[in-house]
């Protein structure tokens, strides 16, 4: 073949010396010929390791606090793909797109890798014993009510040791915060219902009227309100459920209504008290005290305060007497006003007129260990936190998993008054906003390589402890478990107490097998039921459910009138939570930032939603760069025009203008908690999301909205692609 | 694939699949999505890119129509005029239809996508010369070209990210065009398995990412050949006949009351997706 006297056995020589020089002169030598590092011959391949083979570990997804099960696939010892733990009953092997992007904060190249201590400007990179033997330093001498602890929701072991931490430092000082939290609709459940966050059963029910509770996108357990919601659209023999949704600002639950009713901002209390009039003039029979305070809402009123129409109103009311159980929910959209509370009463007084209590709505599952049961965060924290820092009485704050520099209202001025804090340390997976204004960075191993355990909020059937664990080797040497940092800080207090434990795990392990009988492992042996418990993912917990106390009253509920028109500031502003980014932690996950936003199609950036009819008044079309003025700040973006807003309201979505945390949202979009009023509920003390009011201004400058809309700008050109149908045009019985 | 011998055979390589002389033997995968059950949450988009390494192409790129997303939710609203979308929006998951009677295929100057066996529509990298006819000709606009080298020159796995990506799907270099596979590594691993084992797949043994993820079970997928499959059973039910471009209901006299449908089934592609209308309550 080959000619010139030149045969392959020559050829291949010279390939040879040819590879040879190359690797003598190129590289010196690797970590393995220094004997840094070993190889192995995958002749004895580590546990579980089949090379071209997945295989599956249990762990939870810590994307958000609805507590999903996940299944990471792991090959070659790298997780590749996270998908639902079908033993959950909470997701059920299905996972949303959040979830799954729990592997791009594994992965994510802008991790911070080693302790970062404050010099000046910079942070300099220490080593783990010169950081916590500084805390220990900086503590001395401290007493216990200068300290603070800031985080996000907490559960599990995790907030065993935290607590232990914060009473061997004598501190009472723990705030839990959650810039987006259901707080306000917790605190009215527990006066409604006796427990802050009852069951809710969209399965059983024939109607569900949502007061802009987004369940399907960013609420609570979305995923498992997403299964929830496809039975109770499949229905029993083809009586498919209806969805009613009243917002002012469309959500992903309202763009699947098969009602959407527009709402003017902050009437939803009063709706709901119109609804129950015309279900009083339908001829359900109200209890006196309910009655008593409804019928002063005849349906002109309410129309006239809330917009929609007297038509609306008595069509929902039949609706809802000529086809029960019914289910309704109070959500985002109703308890972010200063009467927030009085509007989710009134809310909860339509589920008593409708005898929902006890159908629909249930008691949850009691967790029998409360000291793991989960804190919730809420709003006010961060207010209370603010104030005392602002006196100057705090001296040492740690915070974990929380970016109150980015989410706090602008009005609370939270990075100055962080400044007063002489040290300031955080965990931090990313430099965050707030791990910027850190004295001390501690560098914490990500959701898929570090132990915990985690007990949901919202709890379906029985209580489950969620166990997180390793999907596969840590990536950086440097990092290390939130469960052993807080250790390691616990044995500089009380070294005798947790001498055992020569780490989290072996902590953890303990302390879950020792509760083996109550956890459903009594009779197994240790190591088979840790097994057994790791190889599951989860443990579910006794069934015992708890009681709800109906006590639901129309007594004191004292329903503002519309808010009056403020000429310098005309409009509201509904700033929206989306299921990708939330409060934002997660906008370095390039999925997320390249998922569209379903409503709008929009990708990488942020936008003004305005109605047509507004931006028509403005003179604004879609692309405009306008400037969005309240009292506390302003920001300029894109304009988008949407058939889903309420004529008197704009909507921004938060989670972007991020000015740190990645190479992904650095950068993109803006960020409107820097707009939010200091506005509170009166009832809960808790900020109110809705209240600010804005102006929007021309910039002159316009550009192309990147988004996904298509060639035909979202309309199907008369064309069949996607079809819809009324009820009375399609037979839905005996459907596979 | 010579012209000659494509005009010659014209009718081997042009025909509607299946037909009597070539049916499906064991497999035909074919898809319901239920648009009533779908709440436009974009889980299924994320999976896809999470299981067949489709690389973020950023804010640019994707204003300049270069993104990949294999699977998208389409959003459409209401066209009557009317002041607010009172009955939500309208949302559709859009992927490669696998046409039966491809237009794609026809127009590949290199034979880089074609019919397999099973009734899917592959798409062979290392074939594919990058002329873009087949994207030209797809009336879905499900085809997505390579334009960047994106692992290399646009560095969008950079570090530790490429560790996530799958190594059961090829990473695509500049010039190729790319598709929806229907999760062709996962149907070969369990058909694999099954093979060795002496059987057929059973339903539910093979799930596509989009199909396992998405949280309202909207979307199901399986074997048509199988009567007992779920697919095959939602498609007899609805009365969809897979080799029919005007099914019998739609001829019925005052239309049908089943919901399923094919979309631009006039043009008589025979895609193997079957879509379930949405429905809006009258009562409200």
């Amino acid at each position: 073949m080959i000619e010139n006297g030149f045969n392959r056995r020559d050829f291949l020589k010279v390939l040879g010396w040819g590879g040879a020089v190359v690797a003598l002169s190129g590289c010196g030598n690797t970590s393995v010929q220094d004997g840094a590092e070993i190889v192995t011959s995958y002749v004895e391949p580590p546990e579980y390791a089949l090379p071209g083979i997945g295989v599956y570990f249990n762990s939870t997804c810590a994307q958000c606090d609805a507590g999903c099960s996940i299944t990471g696939r792991v090959r070659e010892g790298r997780v590749l793909k996270l998908e639902g733990n079908a033993s959950s009953a909470i997701n059920r092997g299905k996972l949303c797109g959040l979830g799954q992007a729990g592997v791009q904060a594994h992965y994510n190249p802008d991790r911070v890798r080693e302790p970062l201590l404050r010099n000046g400007d910079k942070g300099e990179a220490i080593t783990w014993d010169k950081a916590l033997g500084l805390i220990n330093e900086k503590l001395n001498g401290v007493k216990g009510d200068e300290i603070a602890f800031l985080t996000g929701a907490v559960s599990g072991h995790v907030k065993v040791l935290l607590k232990n931490y914060l009473e061997a430092l004598g501190s009472k000082n723990h705030y839990a915060y959650d810039a987006v939290a259901p707080s306000v609709v917790r605190a009215a459940n527990k006066k409604a219902y006796g427990v802050e966050m009852p069951r809710l059963r969209l399965d059983k029910a024939q109607v569900v009227v949502s007061f802009g509770a987004d369940f399907l996108g960013a609420w609570v357990s979305p995923v498992h309100f997403s299964q929830e919601y496809a039975q109770f659209r499949k229905g029993s023999d083809g009586a498919r459920g209806v969805l009613v949704q009243i917002e002012s600002k469309m959500t992903l639950t309202g763009a699947n209504a098969d009602r959407w009713i527009a709402i003017r901002p902050g009437t939803e209390g009063i709706l709901a008290l119109g609804v129950i009039n015309a279900l009083d003039a339908a001829g359900l029979s109200l209890p006196a005290d309910v009655a008593a305070v409804s019928k002063a809402y005849n349906a002109e009123r309410v129309s006239k305060d809330t917009g929609v129409s007297a038509e609306q109103i008595s069509k929902l009311a039949t609706l809802l007497k000529a086809r029960t159980p019914s289910l309704v929910i109070a959500g985002g959209a109703a308890e972010g006003y200063k009467h927030g509370s009085q509007n989710a009463a009134a809310i909860a007084l339509l589920n008593r007129v409708l005898g929902n209590i006890g159908k629909t709505i249930e008691a949850p599952a009691n967790v029998p260990f409360p000291q793991v049961a989960v804190t919730t965060g809420n709003r006010s924290s961060v207010q209370a936190l603010n104030d005392s820092m602002a006196n100057g009485k705090l001296k040492v704050l740690f915070s974990y998993g929380v970016n109150p520099v980015f989410t706090a209202p602008a009005a609370l001025k939270f990075q100055d008054n962080l400044k007063k804090v002489s040290f300031k340390v955080v965990f931090a997976n990313y430099l965050d906003e707030t791990a910027l204004a850190a004295d001390l960075v501690l560098p914490l191993d990500s959701a898929l390589e570090d132990w915990g355990t985690a007990v949901p909020e919202y709890l379906v059937e029985a209580a489950q402890l969620n166990i997180q664990q390793p999907l596969m080797e840590k990536l950086h040497a440097g990092t290390r478990g939130t469960g052993d940092i807080l250790l390691a800080l616990l044995k500089q207090r009380r070294a005798n107490e947790y001498k055992d434990y020569e780490d989290f795990y072996s902590y953890l392990r303990s302390a879950v097998v020792k509760n083996k009988s109550a956890l459903g492992g009594a009779g197994a042996d240790d190591d088979t039921f840790w097994g057994e418990t790791l190889s599951e993912g989860l443990v579910k917990l006794p069934a015992s459910n708890g009681a709800l106390s109906a006590k639901s009253s129309a007594a004191g509920l004292v329903l503002p009138a519309p808010a009056e028109e403020d000429s310098a500031y005309p409009l509201h502003l509904i700033p929206a939570v989306t299921a990708n980014l939330r409060d934002g932690r997660h906008a370095n996950q390039p999925w997320l930032q390249e998922s569209p936003d379903p409503l709008t199609t929009i990708v990488w950036d942020s936008w003004v939603e305005l109605h047509p009819k507004t931006a028509a008044k403005l003179g604004i079309v879609e692309g405009d760069i306008v400037e969005v003025t309240s009292r506390s700040g302003s920001v300029k973006a894109q304009a988008y025009l949407f058939p889903g807003i309420h004529p008197d309201a704009v909507s921004i979505p938060l989670g972007n203008g991020h000015t740190a945390l990645g190479r992904w949202a650095k950068g993109v979009g803006i960020n409107a908690f820097s707009l939010l009023d200091q506005v509170v509920d009166k009832d809960t003390g808790e900020l109110a999301l809705n209240e600010t009011r804005v102006k929007i201004g021309k910039t002159g400058k316009r550009v192309m909205i990147v988004k996904d809309e298509g060639a035909a700008g979202g309309s199907q050109a008369g064309k069949k692609i996607a079809v819809s149908a009324s009820t009375d045009e399609v037979e839905l019985s005996g459907e596979v | 694939m010579s012209v000659t011998n494509l005009l010659e055979n014209w009718s081997q390589f042009r025909h509607g699949h299946p037909v009597d002389d070539k049916p499906h033997e064991e497999y035909k995968w074919a898809m319901a999505i239920d648009l009533d059950a779908c709440t436009g949450c974009n889980a299924c988009s994320v999976a896809c890119y999470a299981e067949n390494n489709i690389p973020v192409v950023g804010k640019e790129k994707f204003n300049a129509g270069q993104q990949m997303h294999w699977m998208r939710i389409e959003r459409y609203w209401p066209e009557d005029g009317r002041e607010f979308a009172d009955q939500g929006a309208q949302f559709l998951p859009m992927m490669c239809q696998q046409c039966e009677a491809a237009p794609c295929e026809t127009v590949c100057p290199a034979g880089a996508t074609n019919h397999t066996a099973d009734g899917v529509n592959s798409q062979i990298y290392n074939r594919c010369v990058g002329s873009r006819y087949c994207s030209a000709n797809c009336p879905f606009k499900v085809r997505y070209f390579n334009w960047y080298d994106y692992p290399s020159t646009d560095n969008v796995w950079p570090a530790e990210m490429t560790q996530q990506l799958n190594p059961d799907v090829s990473v695509r270099s500049k010039g190729v065009m790319e598709k929806c596979t229907f999760c062709v590594q996962r149907m070969t691993a369990a058909k694999n398995t099954a093979r060795n084992e002496g059987r057929l797949v059973r339903d539910g043994e093979v799930q596509t990412a989009c199909q396992q993820a998405c949280p309202t079970n909207a979307i199901s997928f399986g074997n048509l050949v199988d009567p007992e499959s779920k697919v095959a059973k939602q498609w007899a039910h609805q009365q969809v006949e897979l080799s029919k471009e005007v099914q019998a209901k739609d001829a019925q006299e005052g239309g049908t009351d089943l919901r399923g449908y094919r979309i631009m089934e006039e043009l008589r592609l025979y895609p193997s997706v079957m879509y379930l209308e949405r429905v809006r309550e009258s009562a409200i």
